[in-house]
């Protein structure tokens, strides 16, 4: 009977979302009320499921479409994470959406992703869980094209690129089917032939491009500047991540059963790899705080892919503290940009500087949340990539290198915005700044507080959350407290160093943080390869479209020649063989007996000589 | 219990006739609203209050039969009727003319609710006749040139359909020895002593059904009766006279299992098919409204005996439903041509144009019904069709369902093609001041309306009660 | 058995004469003699008070309304009779002709049997009417019923109008 509850995480903020919707006469924050009531339900009941091993399954159509539920440690994990990233998210958009237009339709998505979210978790049949994942695409287009004009444009984009890694997943799935005759996650074991190869390729590009993995990314930036804040730190930041990097694992640790050293687990350390690397290179070189954000959500995943992609314990449970890390200070870096968008109007780095002493406490979560994303110690960030360090370097010095060069970008680039930002001459349009309100620094604070408390305590969640998932594969090892490989430490420390030395001496020669890191901009090769990239040549998207509209057309000449033959030709005969029959009819009623002995003679003939 | 339909029918018109000739014409017509809404009533009562009834009239000889068939025919009969009366007292002005239609309605009637309870052949050829001759007087109530050029083409065919029924009848009478419908179950159900004599017997007074349901090549008299008649006739000429006097006698002969040699049900089959495509075609481009409703109406008919022609249980139970079906609609589409012609004055199509802006209750029901009669999911018209479909598909005659289906096309092609003329699209000049037709005829259209969608949603509910006594389905 | 068979074609014979004769006056006669002479079709078939009703109905109610209401219409005249008589023989001559074919047709192709079994009526027609048929009976009155409303429908004006 208790498993009945497993329905409530979905129904809670389904039924919330729907009731936001109806209220449209905007009257004394119903609205947000009703809001922060699901979310906390939400929270209430996923933290009394937390250690609970429920299961259930309705028999639903056939072919193993069950509807089944089941909640264990990693998805109440996930599920409690998620429900308190929502929870601050809603706080912080109250604020933020106060007088925003659309706001119904804000509240309605943000509560349906989070139904959906916490679905697509629990989900224990592959096809439940699919609904759920194609559930949330259709309210991703919905949320992106309420952000005001040109939007659409932006929403259907993600809608395509995710929807094409979404046929993926179902040709994974259906694969998987007809591999394992089974749909139930927990009792799929794919095997390890060729099709089960291309089974687990297939459901792991579904999956990483949830997480925003290339190359399914390019939706992400765009969305960074036509979306409303408050989603890009929900989704993209946070619970994409839940969903993706959780799929993915459980794909890799208990469906396919990932070899280290095979050719599978290279693929996927190398799209890992390659993630990290261009998407930070890319980053580096932005100008508008949100969008670089975002190229950076885009190339922590590299991280969290590679490490699982190692199959080796340290890189699995570094993979996956990774993404708890991730949604902490990427939700925080996004929510801090938030509130500099809501003060000072704009979120263009060359129009802002100075911000630090008018928001003193978004400028503290910032650096904190830099920090952490740097992996400077003893910030979360730093134990997670060491983790997922130890990890690579065991499965190939390169992964371990461009693991290496990404944190050293990484840096380079939070110094560039944080200078930019912050630091340095304040602008005179700001001097009436004040610092954001209250309500929206808390999930900030709380944000960045846990960075810190992960950080500095990592036993805590490694133990309770991460640890138990991996089960049996952990081979009793425990990565709590300090990393134990100090040669990876001293390395991590002198790519910061360098990262330091690189943006102090790009300011000097530019007089400007924004160009700090120009010489890497404008370097010999790299410049025609930024070039290319700021005109999308390399975006996947745009180069589809042009190829659908060859197609377009010739679908075009196809269908004005099958519609000539509908309206001439049959029209034309209906209408010889009409005008016949009426002519007929002609109102005689001698014509008319006459048919009706024919008629009948034919029948006695017919009945009485055959 | 039916016997009172009959009786009480006969008595109000014989009483209103009698001498407060005044008062009697005041309240002729709330007296026949008041009967017909009681063979409403009467239709779904449960029977347990019918059987002492029952045995006096079984012991008189007067024996009725009261399956479901009957009570679908009865339901249409009430319908129907009240239909028309309520289009009668709008469009007939003169309280002296709408007596007599009043009185003639009852007649007619009479008729029907007889023909669809006798267990007699000969019973029922009578009562058809009855219907006949007050449909005859019907026709021509307004007296005008047209009118009597329709009457007479429908009385010359009525006769020669009465010359075959009773030679039918007689042929019958001889080989078969009696003319009761058990009689004639028991003699069909053995079927190799069927003689020559019998079939061809039954045949003559099926030809007789064909001329009286307007099945081509018999249908010579359908438009321009249906065309020239005053609105109200028209509604119950196409809603229930041709269907209760031809196609139910047709339906109870098959479910007597009279129509068991292959050579009956192959002629049902052709003729069905036939009648489909040349009314379809004959009804396309039509100009005016009530002659393309008229073809319609055949064609629609031939549906009905498509699938009665494939003789199985489920053939017919699709064609009852079917006929209840068209009862309905086609009351329906010829309620809201005679809205149209109450304001407009006018029945060619070319002249109308884009009404729906200012007569928004006629148009919507008018949608609903060409959708509904065209097949179109949720409609009951849909359910029907579909079922006509399966049963010919079980029956093994592949061919007629897919005809079945493609002819649905043609259907929605005219009713389209009428939607669009009258009712969308640009208001034409001269009508700006148009008004939406008079109460008594959106009651009507509106109470139709309702009946096709409730049936249409609520067919896998009913599906167990009302079709399941007719036919046992075994999907 | 000749005798029957000289009634059948004496009635086809009349019959087509109804039909061709031009005259409505002359038709309605010759109607009448069609129906004596069924009447002693159904003597010689040994069912006396059906060829009473036939006589009395048919060969005398039907012909005094049939006369009746030809006194309605106004003659012909002489014009119309030639043009009339001109189109006719060209309208119908093909009518006996099929009759003929047809007859033929069926004659040759048809096992007709024409030893008619003479049928013994069970029990007296009253009584057939009265207990068998009484629904029919019924029937009857009701069509009595509507022949006479629809007549006083249709004419009433008229002669109140040329009253």
């Amino acid at each position: 009977m208790m498993e009945y509850l497993l329905i409530l995480p979905i129904f809670i903020p389904l039924i919330a979302g729907l009731l936001a919707v109806v209220e449209i006469n905007h009257k004394n924050y119903i609205r947000e009320a009703i809001s922060l009531l699901a979310v906390a339900a939400n929270l209430i009941v996923t933290y009394a499921l937390f250690d609970k091993k429920y299961a259930f399954s309705i028999p639903w159509a056939g072919f193993g479409m069950d509807i089944s539920l089941r909640i264990y440690h990693f998805s109440a994990f996930i599920l409690l994470a998620s429900a308190a990233v929502a929870a601050l998210i809603a706080l912080y958009s109250i604020m933020f959406m106060n007088g925003r237009e659309k706001n119904n339709y804000f509240y309605l998505y943000f509560m349906l992703t989070l139904s959906f979210t916490n679905g697509a978790v629990l989900a224990e049949n592959l096809i439940l869980m699919l609904f759920f994942w194609e559930g949330l695409l259709a309210v991703l287009l919905g949320f992106i094209a309420i952000g005001g004009k040109g939007s659409f444009k932006t929403a259907l984009k993600a809608f395509v690129i995710i929807g094409v890694s979404d046929l993926c997943l179902m040709f994974g799935i259906a694969l998987t089917y007809s591999l394992c005759g089974t749909l139930n996650m927990s009792e799929v074991t794919l095997p390890m032939t060729f099709m089960g190869g291309v089974a687990f390729i297939s459901l792991m590009l579904g999956a990483i491009s949830k997480a925003g993995s290339m190359p399914f990314h390019s939706w992400i930036p765009d969305a960074a500047n036509d979306a409303p804040l408050p989603f890009m730190a929900l989704i993209p930041a946070a619970l994409e991540k839940f969903l993706g990097i959780y799929f993915l694992s459980r794909i890799c640790l208990d469906m396919y059963k990932i070899e280290h050293g095979s050719p599978l687990s290279i693929t996927v350390m190398t799209i890992g790899a390659i993630t990290i690397l261009a998407a930070v290179m890319m980053a580096l070189i932005q100008k508008d705080y949100k969008k670089l954000l975002s190229y950076h959500a885009i190339s922590q995943v590299g991280y969290m892919v590679l490490g699982i992609g190692t199959a080796v314990p340290v890189g699995i449970v570094g993979g996956i503290f990774h993404m708890l890390n991730h949604v902490l200070y990427k939700s925080c870096l996004f929510l801090t940009g938030g509130s500099v968008e809501r003060q000072a109007g704009t979120t263009d780095l060359s129009k802002l500087g100075g911000l630090g002493k008018k928001m003193p406490v978004t400028f503290g979560c910032f650096l904190v949340a830099a920090l952490s994303i740097s992996g400077v110690p003893p910030f979360n960030g730093f134990f997670s990539k060491e983790l997922v360090y130890d990890g690579a370097l065991e499965s190939g010095t390169v992964f371990y290198i461009a693991a290496v060069c990404g944190s050293f970008l990484t840096a380079a680039s939070f110094l560039k915005l944080g200078h930019a930002a912050f630091l340095g001459k304040e602008q005179p349009v700001f001097s009436k700044l004040k610092e954001a309100p209250l309500l929206m620094l808390i999930p900030m604070l709380t944000l960045a507080g846990l960075c810190i408390l992960f950080g500095v305590y990592n036993p805590l969640p490694l133990h309770t959350l991460i640890q138990p998932i991996l089960g049996a594969r952990l081979e009793g090892h425990d990565f709590a407290g300090l990393p134990t490989n100090l040669f990876l430490v001293i390395a991590t420390v002198a790519v910061l160093a360098l990262a330091v030395i690189n943006h102090i001496w790009g300011y000097r020669r530019t007089g400007s943080a924004i160009k700090a890191v120009d010489h890497i901009h404008y370097a010999p090769l790299l410049h025609g390869l930024y070039d290319r990239a700021e005109r999308k040549f390399f975006d996947p998207y745009d180069v589809g479209l042009k190829l659908v509209n060859i197609l377009a057309l010739s679908a075009w000449r196809i269908d004005r020649a099958i519609d000539y033959f509908y309206t001439k030709i049959v029209v034309g005969f209906t209408q010889a063989a009409s005008g016949s029959i009426k002519a007929c009819h002609t109102g005689s009623h001698a014509t008319y007996i006459v048919w009706t002995v024919v008629g009948l003679s034919c029948m006695i003939y017919y009945v009485a000589f055959r | 219990m039916t016997l009172l339909l009959i009786i009480f029918f006969l008595a109000a018109v014989l009483i209103i006739n009698l001498p407060p000739k005044a008062f009697f014409k005041k309240i002729a017509f709330w007296l026949a609203l008041f009967l017909l809404l009681l063979q409403l009533v009467f239709v779904f009562l449960p029977r347990s209050l019918w059987t002492g009834l029952n045995t006096l009239c079984s012991s008189n000889n007067f024996s009725m039969v009261q399956d479901s068939l009957s009570m679908v025919m009865l339901l249409s009969i009430a319908i129907v009727g009240l239909v028309a009366l309520l289009v009668a007292k709008a469009h007939i002005k003169s309280e002296n003319k709408l007596f007599n239609f009043v009185c003639l309605l009852l007649l007619c009637c009479i008729g029907m609710n007889g023909m669809v309870v006798v267990t007699d052949l000969f019973t029922l050829y009578l009562f058809l006749e009855i219907v006949a001759a007050a449909v005859y007087i019907m026709i021509v109530f307004e007296k005008n040139q047209n009118a009597y050029e329709g009457a007479f083409k429908y009385f010359i065919l009525s006769a020669i359909a009465t010359t075959l029924m009773l030679a039918g009848v007689g042929l019958t009478l001889s080989t078969v020895g009696a003319l009761s419908f058990t009689a004639l179950q028991i003699y069909f159900a053995n079927t190799a002593q069927i003689s020559a004599g019998a079939t061809i017997g039954v045949l003559l007074f099926m030809a007789g059904l064909f001329i009286k349901s307007g099945l081509v090549p018999f249908h010579g008299w359908l438009p321009d009766a249906y065309q020239a008649a005053p609105n109200p006739v028209s509604i119950l000429l196409a809603g229930i006279v041709t269907k209760s006097s031809g196609v139910y006698a047709l339906v109870r002969l098959g479910m007597l299992g009279v129509l068991v040699p292959e050579s009956l049900k192959t002629l049902l089959l052709a003729f069905g098919a036939a009648t489909i495509l040349i009314g379809a075609l004959a009804a396309l481009w039509q100009k005016d409204f009530k002659r393309m409703l008229a073809y319609s109406s055949i064609s629609q008919v031939g549906y009905i005996v498509l699938s009665l022609g494939a003789g199985t249980l489920l053939g017919y139970a699709g064609a009852i439903f079917h006929m209840f079906n068209h009862a309905i609609l086609k009351s329906l589409l010829f309620v809201n041509s005679a809205a149209v012609e109450s304001r407009t004055g006018t029945r060619d199509m070319d002249a109308m144009g884009g009404f729906a802006a200012k007569m928004p209750w006629t148009g919507a029901t008018s949608v609903i019904g060409a959708l509904s009669i065209s097949g179109i999911p949720p409609f009951s018209g849909f359910w029907s069709k579909l079922v006509i479909v399966i049963a010919l598909w079980k029956a093994g005659l592949h061919y007629y369902a897919a005809f079945a289906i493609l002819a649905s096309l043609l259907t929605l092609s005219y009713m389209l093609y009428m939607q669009r003329k009258v009712f969308f699209g640009k208001l034409i000049e001269g009508y700006d001041d148009l008004r939406e037709a008079g109460f008594l005829y959106i009651l009507p259209s509106v109470i139709l309306a309702l009946i096709t969608i409730g049936l249409g949603i609520g067919f896998p509910f009913i599906v167990g009660t009302m079709l399941m006594p007719v036919a046992i389905f075994n999907w | 058995m000749t005798f029957f068979v000289l009634i059948l074609s004496a009635l086809l014979l009349v019959a087509l004469a109804t039909a061709l004769v031009a005259d409505l006056l002359v038709a309605a006669i010759w109607l009448a003699l069609l129906s004596v002479l069924t009447t002693i079709a159904m003597f010689y078939l040994n069912s006396p008070l059906a060829a009473v009703f036939e006589l009395s109905i048919c060969a005398g109610l039907i012909t005094v309304i049939f006369i009746s209401t030809i006194s309605l219409t106004r003659l012909t005249s002489n014009q119309e009779k030639k043009t009339a008589a001109r189109t006719r023989l060209k309208k119908y001559i093909w009518l006996p002709m099929v009759m003929l074919v047809i007859g033929i047709a069926l004659y040759l192709t048809l096992d007709i049997n024409l030893t008619l079994p003479l049928l013994t009526p069970e029990t007296d027609v009253r009584k057939v009417i009265w207990n068998l048929r009484q629904f029919d009976l019924l029937g009857m009155l009701i069509i009595l019923l509507v022949g006479v409303f629809g007549v006083v429908v249709l004419f009433k004006e008229k002669f109140n109008n040329e009253r």
